[in-house]
């Protein structure tokens, strides 16, 4: 269970995170939607731990800054080092289990497997540096799911994947959910989030603005105007809701 | 494909394999010289048995040969393992153990001391360079702004802070032009002035800064990572950070007052290292303290001998042997991917 009280961050006289309440239970996935700089990559840097804050963040009752959970992080731009190779790469997730620089037979299988899982295994001698952006992507979320975290979170998962590779990618996440894992996420693509999460937060100039089931969050008015009303929102014949940019407002 | 596991990250067989070939290295190196030692005699006198050297011989290894043999090896392993810690704190290949400023610092301090005039100056020499390159690595954490900056910022204020050193160490040659020639034959790097003393000092800065860089090398692997990943691995990335990089700069700075500059080996070590062995995490950060002392050890032995009796400067050596090397590793690892 993580409870966020009264979560500020601020730059100078900036809030980037202004006075945020928030619960999150376990093992649900939240997914965190709303324009450029509405604060949802700061949130998740925040709610990692990694970042001064205001407030309190609380993960079962510890504070996030003590560092003390096991927590995974994707990161929308990853820091990606020369002259490692994708087994080594991923075998990084393993060090809060086994301790820095070891790995035990249990997380060599595991690696194994999970590369296997993510269809990464024909690559696995291949250098970080040489893979294109969706390999990378999937070579993320493979030592994030070697990490066996308790709470995951990712910045745009999918953003650098072709169609086939979000579904996969996404599949894999919501596996993850379904074994126990709490899931907070930024997805831009709304239609996407909606069919993964259960809950929407949206978030604007550092605030949130609304946050319920992702249903009734999608066809709420807040999510329009969270976007300056520049979109419009279809439900397909299953029931299915699809956000679409308006193409005349968009030029605003 | 059940029960499949992948292979480990890193084999303690290429460690000690590596500790083998130094201990030849480091034989060869005390028998080899204007005056040839005899491999079985010097084993002989090590562990204390009869038969061993005698007179002028056994004085020459003892006074000669052994401390600056092991002066080499000092020396090389502080400034690969340096050099390895330095390319991964800032996360850029190209780094070199010289980077904040250390040598430039430490060029000034024994430009200082060599102009101080006196004899006695001369003699603090070692101190003079020690204080110069630790002083300009603090300084360049003091213009950085804070002490956790940002990898590039402290790069960048490192080379200020170099080019500056440079400067009035050049201002202060121009004035004494007397000391010109010394101070560019320690700029060479030189392994000549080894005696047990230096041998003593230096062991115990390097000795304690590569304790604590290998003991902590695990962790430096994180550090390869953007710093919100190596958090969530479970590591304070600023910390390890700075501890990281004050032990480099002991080492470094240790390395330098004991023997002038000698380049090329923190960038050309690790590399090869890391070439041979297709992994780029810092576990190997033993093998290249010990690769590192080979080298070195190697090197010298070369600008003993090439031109014996006379003596060439080491760096020379390090560079005309490294630099083709590395070129060659550097080659094969994009051949074989």
């Amino acid at each position: 269970m993580i409870e966020i009280k009264n979560l500020s961050v601020r730059y100078g006289d900036f809030y980037a995170l202004n006075h945020i309440t928030l619960d999150i239970p376990r093992g649900t996935w939240t997914c965190l939607v709303g324009p450029n700089g509405a604060g949802k990559t700061t949130f998740l840097k925040t709610l990692l731990g990694n970042k001064a804050y205001d407030g309190s963040i609380t993960i079962d009752g510890l504070e996030v800054y003590k560092n003390l959970r096991n927590v995974a992080f994707v990161p929308q731009r990853p820091e990606i080092p020369a002259g490692m190779d994708v087994t080594e790469y991923v075998m990084l997730g393993r060090a809060r289990l086994d301790g820095w620089g070891r790995e035990s037979r249990t997380s060599r299988r595991l690696v194994q497997q999970i590369l296997e899982q993510m269809q990464l295994s024909g690559m696995r001698h291949q250098l970080v540096t040489q893979l294109s952006g969706g390999e990378m992507q999937r070579v993320l979320i493979a030592r994030a799911l070697v990490q066996e975290p308790e709470l995951m979170i990712l910045d745009e998962p999918t953003s650098a994947l072709d169609l086939h590779h979000q579904i996969s990618t996404l599949n894999h996440i919501e596996g993850m959910q379904k074994s126990g894992v709490t899931i907070v996420s930024t997805m831009h693509d709304i239609t996407l989030g909606a069919m993964y999460a259960e809950r929407i937060v949206i978030m604007q100039g550092g605030k949130v603005l609304l946050d319920g089931p992702a249903n009734d969050v999608i066809h709420s008015a807040q999510l329009k105007s969270a976007f300056d009303d520049a979109i419009t929102i279809h439900t397909l014949d299953n029931g299915r809701p699809v956000i679409v940019a308006n193409k005349s407002a968009a030029i605003l | 494909m059940k029960n499949q596991e992948i292979d480990r990250i890193w084999h303690w067989r290429t460690t000690v394999f590596v500790g083998f070939l130094l201990a030849i290295v480091l034989l060869l190196g005390v028998s080899f010289g204007p005056i040839s030692l005899d491999f079985m005699k010097i084993l002989r006198t090590l562990f204390g048995l009869s038969g061993g050297l005698q007179d002028e011989e056994k004085i020459l290894f003892l006074q000669l040969r052994l401390p600056r043999v092991l002066l080499a090896a000092l020396v090389g392993a502080a400034l690969a393992t340096s050099g390895a810690v330095y390319q991964t704190v800032f996360r850029n290949p190209l780094a070199d153990p010289y980077l904040l400023g250390a040598a430039a610092g430490a060029g000034l301090g024994a430009t200082l001391a060599l102009t101080g005039g006196t004899k006695s100056f001369y003699a603090a020499l070692p101190l003079f360079a020690f204080l110069g390159g630790v002083l300009a690595v603090a300084a360049t954490f003091i213009i950085s702004g804070k002490a956790f900056a940002d990898p590039a910022t402290l790069l960048l204020s490192g080379i200020a802070i170099g080019s500056f050193a440079t400067a009035v160490q050049t201002y202060l040659q121009q004035r004494n032009s007397a000391v010109l020639r010394p101070v560019y034959s320690w700029i060479l790097g030189q392994l000549t002035v080894a005696d047990w003393n230096v041998v003593k000092w230096a062991s115990v800065y390097i000795v304690l800064a590569l304790f604590i860089l290998i003991r902590m090398s695990r962790l430096l692997d994180g550090l390869l990572l953007s710093d919100e990943e190596a958090f969530s691995l479970g590591i304070s990335p600023n910390k390890v950070r700075i501890i990281a990089i004050g032990a480099a700069t002991l080492a470094t700075a240790t390395a330098v007052s004991a023997s002038g500059l000698i380049g090329f080996v923190g960038i050309v070590v690790p590399h090869l290292v890391r070439g041979l062995t297709k992994r780029a995490t810092n576990r190997a950060l033993f093998t290249v303290a010990l690769s590192g002392a080979a080298f070195l050890v190697l090197a010298d032995l070369g600008a003993r001998t090439l031109l014996s009796p006379a003596e060439l400067p080491i760096g020379v050596i390090t560079a005309i042997v490294g630099a083709p090397f590395l070129l060659f590793v550097l080659r094969a690892k994009r051949v074989l991917k």
